[in-house]
């Protein structure tokens, strides 16, 4: 069985070799080939490199086509400050009042911002890969980059304040989730995660996620199936469990899932959707193998009745975790 | 809101019930009609302010603990302090000064100001050094405003190492007894004695239930 196949029967609960590991390796991919994060998440080559590498480094089933959570933003005219070794942030949101909503146009995925690299990435890592191991970009859902692209103060508040503009902000950031999503398909990713932090329930409330995004994931995940896409998949962090009923409806097949919600709950809310999850991230960086070894093998203990299953973390692994934690994960499924 | 003929203390429930609802306009206006009353700041701060942000304190609990909410409530906050306050003088209330910064390398500020926030409606004098601070700044500051707690805010996880210097150099300075406490995303991951801090607030309510418990208040 290889990894696709792996990847494939856990999403479909059906039967495989080996619980199916796929730990959240984005930005640690640099730190595998002593490139610097800021080089890494611009470079779509370095991206590929960086992925194969930390692929064959680990041994998990999955390779990420992942730069971090600005690329919309950045492509619809945000602009960011990079650094030279981490992740880049926003030092001027595209949208500083209302009337900017009027001038915004969907980026063009192979032209704007760095998604072209993103999809120079993707096509790479399929060629070298192939069909043998799932290859799985990135694109945040539409609550996601409004938040990006205001703030997420500002966003929210207008969502009280002026519903109306936040609908039209929400319906073209729907738009553009769809263009770069299908257009990472496109270009030879065989899945797309949405990410989607925003719509945790930390954030908003889940009758916000049901009324404002539930609809827009749904339509989000027909375009990606539509474009090809082999998983509608969805990660966001914190006590996401309320909104499981809405990943369902949504389309939803994979749902990764944070430390907040136990592994027993998500297989008791999602008893028909493949569930990703969900050792602590920080764990990565602080802890030592035996912890992620023991964590690990609790998880796979709880997690042993149903196939639908796929060991990783709960988050991002942070890019300076160390790496005998991943190596701890990863060998857990072989014991 | 019923104007005109409600007496101080059904005013003072609809301050209450309008901040919880973060309705910045009846807010304001209910806090100026128990001011025209003759009720003083302090009272209106003590009897309105803080005990909604009690009230939301028991109501967001970890699991039913969201954002939105909490923003909308602490801006209905801000108006009504900044309208008694409005040169940001700290309120007179006497529970303790907290520090707030979120250290260099983090432009994410929201955690810090949403504690802020609670804090200054829990009666907590908060000076906020912002984001992206240096821990040099933030010493400074420390050294300048002695107060008693430094808490600070960290959504990405490579500020970990500068967090744990901020005890140390606190003590370097004859600042030891400062309590320091962490929280955000990443910092609250991690276990204090990681973060060599006194205290990791699961949320911005946590943080300031540590702080009033350390001090003896009855606030948030």
């Amino acid at each position: 069985m290889n990894a696709m196949e792996r990847a494939v029967a856990s999403v479909t609960f059906g039967e495989v070799d080996r619980v199916c590991t796929m730990p959240q390796v984005f930005g640690h991919a640099a730190t595998v080939i002593g490139a610097p994060l800021g080089d890494y998440i611009r470079d779509g080559e370095l991206i590929a490199k960086g992925q194969l590498a930390a692929m064959e480094r680990y041994g998990y089933d999955v390779v990420y086509s992942v730069a971090d959570v600005n690329i919309e933003t950045e492509a619809v005219g945000s602009v960011l400050e990079y650094a030279h070794d981490d992740y880049a942030t926003v030092s001027r949101h595209v949208v500083q009042d209302r009337s900017d909503l009027a001038s915004l146009q969907v980026p063009n995925p192979t032209t704007d911002g760095r998604m072209p690299e993103l999809l120079k990435a993707a096509s790479i890592l399929r060629r070298e890969v192939g069909d043998e191991m799932m290859v799985t970009g990135c694109v945040m859902g539409p609550l996601t980059i409004a938040t990006q692209m205001m703030g997420i103060e500002n966003a929210l508040f207008l969502a009280m304040d002026h519903p109306e503009d936040f609908e039209k902000l929400m319906d073209f950031a729907t738009a553009v989730t769809t263009a770069f999503g299908t257009a990472q398909i496109d270009a030879g990713a065989h899945a797309v995660i949405v990410f989607n932090p925003s719509c945790s329930p930390a954030v908003v409330p889940p009758a916000f996620f049901r009324e404002i995004e539930q609809p827009r994931l749904k339509r989000v995940f027909q375009a990606l199936t539509e474009a090809g896409g082999a998983v509608n998949w969805i990660a966001v962090a914190g006590p996401t469990a309320p909104n499981f009923p809405g990943y369902v409806e949504a389309g939803v097949q994979l749902a990764c899932i944070d430390y907040y919600v136990s592994g027993e709950e998500a297989a008791r809310l999602l008893p028909e959707t493949c569930v990703g999850g969900n050792i602590r991230p920080m764990d990565f960086e602080n802890c030592d193998p035996d912890d992620i070894a023991r964590q690990s093998v609790e998880l796979l203990d709880a997690m042993a009745h149903r196939s639908g299953f796929i060991l990783s973390s709960g988050c991002e692994i942070p890019p300076k975790s160390k790496p005998e934690n991943i190596d701890a994960l990863v060998t857990a499924v072989l014991a | 809101m019923t104007k005109g003929n409600g007496t101080a203390s059904s005013t003072m429930e609809q301050l209450i019930a309008a901040l919880l609802d973060g309705d910045r306009k009846l807010s304001l206006e209910a806090a100026k009609e128990l001011a025209a009353a003759g009720v003083t700041t302090k009272t209106i701060v003590q009897d309105g302010v803080q005990v909604a942000m009690r009230s939301l304190n028991d109501k967001c609990t970890v699991e039913d603990f969201n954002l939105l909410e909490v923003m909308l409530a602490g801006r209905a906050v801000t108006t009504v302090m900044k309208h008694f306050f409005p040169a940001n003088e700290p309120a007179a209330q006497g529970l303790g000064t907290v520090v707030v910064a979120t250290l260099e390398g983090d432009v994410h500020d929201l955690g810090k100001n949403i504690l802020r926030m609670v804090l200054t409606g829990s009666g907590f004098r908060v000076v906020d050094c912002g984001k992206n601070c240096s821990v040099d700044r933030l010493i400074d500051t420390v050294v300048e405003h002695e107060p008693d707690f430094v808490g600070i805010s960290g959504l990405i996880t490579s500020v970990s190492p500068l967090v744990k210097t901020v005890k140390t150099r606190l003590e370097k300075h004859g600042l030891g007894h400062i309590k320091v406490l962490a929280g955000g995303a990443a910092l609250k991951q991690a276990s204090p004695e990681l973060l060599n801090v006194d205290f990791v607030a699961e949320t911005a309510f946590d943080g300031a239930d540590y702080v009033t418990s350390v001090t003896g208040g009855g606030a948030a």
